[in-house]
This record gives structure tokens, C-alpha cells and sequence, in this order.
């Protein structure tokens, strides 16, 4: 078992998807993160144990990597899509409630606002630490993420904005959630944006990166 | 000098008495003439006025003609959604739609918005000889990102040859908007590849590297200057950026000036930023963004510098805060008075003024930078001690030179926010203007 759980991180680590992958370089031939979930099932490692000692810690590392600017977009897509491969394995076992998600994460980037790659980063990287991701996309009007919010009860908003205009939306839209849902946790995310500005409109956490936002929201 | 003549020697590292001041004016444009962003962003003779009042407002070096990433995309077939307060969003990638590059064509003028914004180019490179206009084209990776969507980022370790291909048309495509903005009259090409900032060294110089060396080439055979600018944090692919041999490096506030300040000298190039979009220019006071400003003057030198804002400014960014920077830049006194004034903590104990004023005299109070050295300092002095033989004893004159720490704090105590300022009895009369005698006589007569 160890072995299954170790190479699988690894590929996940590696951005290694599959076995046809010609990425890493270093890994061409060998089977990714597809083939080696798939024959671990098959040998019987749980996929509980797949999913928290191999996938969620291995996501854990792409992010502090990511964070501390030793990969970079492409490297951390990789890896996000070795995960994904990983993980078409394991969804009979979230259905059968066999094994189950930390929580809901819903995502969206506010209004006006059509950038969706930092979202997309985050949607990855949260995913990849164990949770359910409701991704609404982008140019998200308020009334979404409150439809949002009353779907999902308990879950944590994640809002993205990209423009200096669109930070406008963004406390509107903070504004008028916390008037319904006044305990709401909501992290806030983007280029333009900074913590004191985060503090002002009223989010609990401004994520300056992707795992700040996981940190963040496994300690709740 | 000319505007012109203070950017190209910045890109030809000749000290000049001052940086050179860019101002990114794209939509901010439309803002100055009361237009939304995407009339403005589609005509020339929008732009023309909007760069106008841009001139009158802040006396600039140079200037963009526009900030708009998505001109290359929209002629090449990415839809795009237009905003009434922001440049247009790319909202589809044709080569993710199933079309093919052997489809796409080089543009030229009669595609998108591309001619009216080359027009724009040619009518205020006649009508401003003396201010440096810069073309922005969009660098190869950012139109290849707009052409694939986020599959360029993976296709450059599944099938690197197709992100080979696709950087490559892409850079073609700068060449000719190169061109076009060179005919034009315009004096700089700056190649705007935002989303370099976000790949890793090596897969900069497997897939940036060359193409874009290529693009400056050109632009340096067609006789134009070049800039290469990068938003966002680009800290790791500075050095890989000169390298590419632009005649200037730009980049946003994410980056220390310092740093980038280093790695263009020591490389032989100029470089620009780093203005704060959002925290200063965007939401500060006018103060906040000299004080920016000034700390951007002080770290970037007169050498080789181009104060410019970190990227496109925000289309409602406050006239006076721009306009604040602009006379700084020109204005030596008001940088020492800030430069002074800032090495005060906010909390610092001030004198007590209570006991100061009586009866039997006026005190007037002049807060100067130093009369000796500064003109209009010198000036004020003068003014108000020409009132000594009139009124004898019955008024007091002090000068508080904020060169000294006791001058800064009387400053404080007062209230006095610019110099050189009157006050008497404590009240701020006359702030940076000399009144005639007859009006100073005035005021000191209501006093006693």
C-alpha cells in the first residue's frame, strides 16, 4: 500500500497524468496518476486512504510550492489534471458515502468581472484538499452567490475579482450577503485587492494565493 | 527639453533633471471627456480628445495612444464583451472553437479597431511633436493565452510544438502592429505580455525568449524605441526580460523598483513604473500619491527612469491625484517638503502652542523650507519683514525651516500642510502664494 500511496503522490506532485503524458519528461512511459489510482483500487488500498494520504497532502505540497514561487500556472495545472485523472476513479466511492468531502466551497467571480484563471487556480487547489467545489463562474451577480449560499448551507464563498471597477462589485456584493447571511465565512482573492481592503468590505481572509485559501479554510 | 526629448533620453540613459513622466491614460480617457469606455475605445477621434485633455491635465512626457490588450485578439476573431467603465474582456478563444491557425491571417488596419486606433496614432503624433507616443501591441503569449484560452498553459508540455506555433503567428502579429504603430509617428512599441508574469524561468526562455527578442529586433530595424512591460508578479523572469534586448523594462508596483532599477542598469537598458494603481492613485489622496511618487523619483533616479503607474490606469482615478504627481515631478521644493516632512511619525509630540499668543503683539509664523536656498521661501521672508518698520513691536516674525526637526514640528503644530505658508496668530493666511504687501498689511491689521 505504501507504494501505491507514495507513487501516486508523486505523480500528482509531478504533474504526471497519465501513462501517453509526455510530461515530466523525466516520467515518458511510465503510468500517472490515472493508471497507478486505478490499480491501487484494484489491489485494495482504500480509497480513503487514496484520497487523504495520497491526493490531499500531495495538493498540499503543489500549493506551498506555488506559494513560495517554486511552480508556477502551467506546472500547478498539471498537477490539478494528474488530481483529476486520480479522481475519476473515486467518485463511485463519493457517491456510495464511502468516503466523503470536507465541506462545500462555492466560488465565483463578482460582476463585471469576466477573469477566471485565479479562480480556476483556487477552484483546483481546494478541490484537491478534499472539498466540494460549486464553481459559478464568472460575472457573478449578487443574487447568485446568495441562491448560492441558501443551496449549499455551511459553505464556505470564495469571490474573485481582477479589475479595479470590479472591486466595486465586490463590497456591494459582500455588503448585501452579510445582510442575509451575516456569519457567512467569504475569502476574497485578486490581483488589485489587499488585506486592508478585504478588512474594509468586511471578508474574513484576503488569499494572496491559492493555498492561503486552503490553510484558511481547513482550519475552520 | 520636450516631453519627447526627456523619454528618449531616459531609453538612451542620459541624466536629465528629472524622470520622465508616462501616464497610462487608456480608458482612463474617457473618463477626462465624460464618454464610456467602449465608445471611446472604438474611435479615433474619441481617443484624440480623451488624449487632449490628458495633455492639458498632466503635462506628460509621453503617452499611450491606447491600453487595450484585446485589439490584436478582437481582429484575429476573439469575441469580446465591452464595458461601459473598463477596456473589453476577451470572452472566446477561436483556436479552442475548432478553427485552425492556418486560418487565421495576419491583421492589418482594415480588421477590428485596429484602424481607427492606428489613425488615433498618426493624428496626435502630428498634432504633439513634442510628446513621445508609445504603441502598445500584445505580446505574443498574452494574444496566444486570448487565441487558445488556458490551454497554452498546458500545451507547453503536452504538445509543445503547438504552443511553439501558435507564440510564433503571435508574434508575427506584433510585428506588423509594431509597424503600424511606427509609420504612425509613434516613438516607443511596447510589448504588453502580462501573462508572462506567470510561467516559470525556464518555460520563459523555451517559449518567450526568442520570439519576443525578435519582435525588439525589429522595432530597432524599423528605427523605434522598445519597451518590454509585465504586470503582475514577474519578479522571477526580470533578468530573462532584458536579456530579450528592449530598450526598457517596465513593470507594476508587485516588483521593487530597486530591483528592477538593477537588473535594467546593470543590463544597459532603461526602465519604468512602479506607481501604486489601486492603494494611491486609485483610492489615496493626492498627497498619498506624491508621496508615492516621490518615493518612486527617489529610488528610480534621473537616469534611465520613466515614472509611469503600475499599469492602465483605472478609468475613474481622481484628475487631482495625477495632476498632484505631475507638478511633482517638476517641482523640487515640494519633493524636499515631503521628503522633511515624512521623517515625522504620526504621533510624534508637537509644541504646545497655547502660551505663544498675547495680546500685545501679533505673532506671524513662516513655515519655510529654508530661505536661504529656496526662491519662493525667500520671497515670502522678505515680504513679511518688510512689515517690521511699519508695525515696531507690536508683531513678532518667525521662520520655521523644516530643514530642522524643531521647524518640522512647529510645521505640525500649526497645521501647515505646503510651503512656504504665512500664518498669523496661528492661522494659516497665505499657502505658497507671496501676497502684495497692501493684503498682508490687511491681515495683520485684523489682528491686532
Amino acid at each position: 500500500m505504501e507504494d501505491f500511496i507514495g507513487r501516486i503522490s508523486i505523480s500528482i506532485q509531478k504533474g504526471k497524468v497519465d501513462i501517453n503524458s509526455p510530461y515530466p519528461p523525466d516520467m515518458k512511459g511510465l503510468p500517472g496518476a490515472f493508471e497507478l489510482t486505478g490499480e491501487a483500487l484494484e489491489n485494495g488500498v482504500s480509497a480513503n486512504d487514496i484520497l487523504t494520504k495520497a491526493m490531499i497532502p500531495a495538493m498540499g505540497i503543489v500549493g506551498d510550492l506555488f506559494k513560495d514561487k517554486k511552480l508556477f500556472v502551467p506546472q500547478v495545472l498539471m498537477c490539478a489534471k494528474a488530481m483529476n485523472s486520480a479522481m475519476t476513479h473515486l467518485k463511485p466511492y463519493f457517491s456510495s458515502g464511502e468516503i466523503q468531502k470536507r465541506g462545500t466551497f462555492v466560488i465565483g467571480t463578482v460582476s463585471g468581472d469576466l477573469h477566471d484563471i485565479g479562480k480556476n487556480l483556487v477552484s483546483m487547489m481546494i478541490e484537491g484538499s478534499g472539498w466540494t467545489v460549486v464553481d459559478l463562474g464568472v460575472d457573478v451577480k449578487t443574487e447568485k452567490f446568495l441562491e448560492a449560499i441558501g443551496d449549499n448551507p455551511g459553505c464556505i464563498l470564495g469571490m474573485s475579482a481582477l479589475l479595479t471597477t470590479t472591486m466595486e462589485s465586490m463590497e456591494k456584493s459582500v455588503r448585501t450577503l452579510r445582510e442575509t447571511f451575516p456569519s457567512q465565512k467569504i475569502i476574497v482573492g485578486g490581483a488589485p485587492l489587499n488585506k486592508e481592503f478585504a478588512n474594509k468590505i468586511g471578508a474574513d481572509l484576503f488569499a494572496p494565493n491559492p493555498q492561503i485559501a486552503v490553510e484558511f479554510i481547513n482550519s475552520l | 527639453m520636450t516631453g519627447k526629448e526627456y523619454i528618449t533620453g531616459s531609453f538612451g540613459l542620459i541624466e536629465n533633471d528629472r524622470p520622465a513622466w508616462l501616464p497610462f491614460v487608456g480608458c482612463h480617457g474617457a473618463f477626462l471627456t465624460g464618454e464610456t469606455a467602449d465608445v471611446y475605445l472604438s474611435n479615433a477621434e474619441s481617443v484624440v480628445k480623451g488624449l487632449d485633455a490628458a495633455i492639458e491635465k498632466y503635462s506628460p512626457d509621453g503617452l499611450p495612444v491606447t491600453f487595450d490588450l484585446q485589439l490584436e485578439a478582437e481582429a484575429l476573431g476573439c469575441r469580446l464583451l465591452f464595458s461601459p467603465s473598463n477596456p473589453p474582456a476577451v470572452i472566446s478563444h477561436p483556436l479552442e472553437e475548432g478553427i485552425s491557425l492556418n486560418d487565421l491571417k495576419i491583421p492589418g488596419t482594415e480588421d477590428g479597431r485596429i484602424g481607427e486606433m492606428i489613425k488615433a496614432a498618426e493624428i496626435l503624433c502630428t498634432k504633439y511633436p513634442d510628446i513621445a507616443f508609445f504603441g502598445l501591441v500584445t505580446g505574443p503569449f498574452t494574444l496566444a493565452l486570448h487565441l487558445m484560452g488556458t490551454e497554452i498553459f498546458t500545451a507547453m508540455y503536452e504538445d509543445p510544438e503547438k504552443a511553439r506555433s501558435v507564440i510564433a503567428f503571435c508574434s508575427e502579429v506584433a510585428k506588423k502592429m509594431s509597424e503600424l504603430y511606427i509609420s504612425a509617428g509613434c516613438t516607443v512599441v511596447a510589448i504588453v505580455d502580462p501573462m508572462t508574469s506567470q510561467i516559470d524561468p525556464g518555460s520563459f526562455e523555451t517559449f518567450v525568449s526568442e520570439p519576443v527578442s525578435e519582435i525588439f529586433s525589429f522595432i530597432r530595424e524599423k528605427k523605434g524605441l522598445s519597451s518590454f512591460f509585465v504586470c503582475g508578479q514577474a519578479e522571477h523572469n526580470l533578468e530573462l526580460m532584458a536579456a530579450c534586448r528592449p530598450d526598457n523594462i517596465s513593470v507594476d508596483e508587485n516588483i521593487s523598483l530597486k530591483t528592477v532599477k538593477d537588473i535594467a542598469l546593470s543590463n544597459g537598458i532603461s526602465f519604468g513604473g512602479n506607481l501604486k494603481l489601486t492603494t494611491t492613485l486609485l483610492l489615496g489622496s493626492s498627497e498619498d500619491s506624491e508621496r508615492d511618487a516621490l518615493d518612486c523619483i527617489l529610488t528610480g533616479g534621473n537616469k534611465g527612469f520613466v515614472l509611469a503607474p503600475g499599469c492602465d490606469l483605472p478609468m475613474n482615478t481622481p484628475v487631482e491625484n495625477l495632476v498632484a504627481v505631475s507638478k511633482l515631478i517638476r517641482d523640487d521644493y515640494r519633493q524636499e517638503f515631503l521628503s522633511r516632512t515624512s521623517v515625522l511619525a504620526d504621533d510624534e509630540k508637537v509644541p504646545d502652542l497655547s502660551g505663544r499668543w498675547s495680546k500685545n503683539r501679533v505673532v506671524i509664523d513662516v513655515v519655510t523650507l529654508d530661505s536661504d536656498s529656496c526662491a519662493p521661501c525667500q520671497y515670502m521672508m522678505e515680504l513679511v519683514n518688510r512689515l517690521k518698520p511699519s508695525f515696531g513691536d507690536r508683531i513678532a516674525v518667525f521662520e520655521h525651516k523644516i530643514k530642522t526637526r524643531e521647524g518640522l514640528l512647529m510645521m505640525k503644530s500649526l497645521g501647515v500642510k505646503n510651503i512656504p505658508t504665512i500664518c498669523i496668530n496661528g492661522k494659516i493666511k497665505f499657502v505658497s502664494i507671496t501676497p502684495p504687501i497692501k493684503i498682508l498689511t490687511e491681515a495683520v491689521n485684523e489682528e491686532i
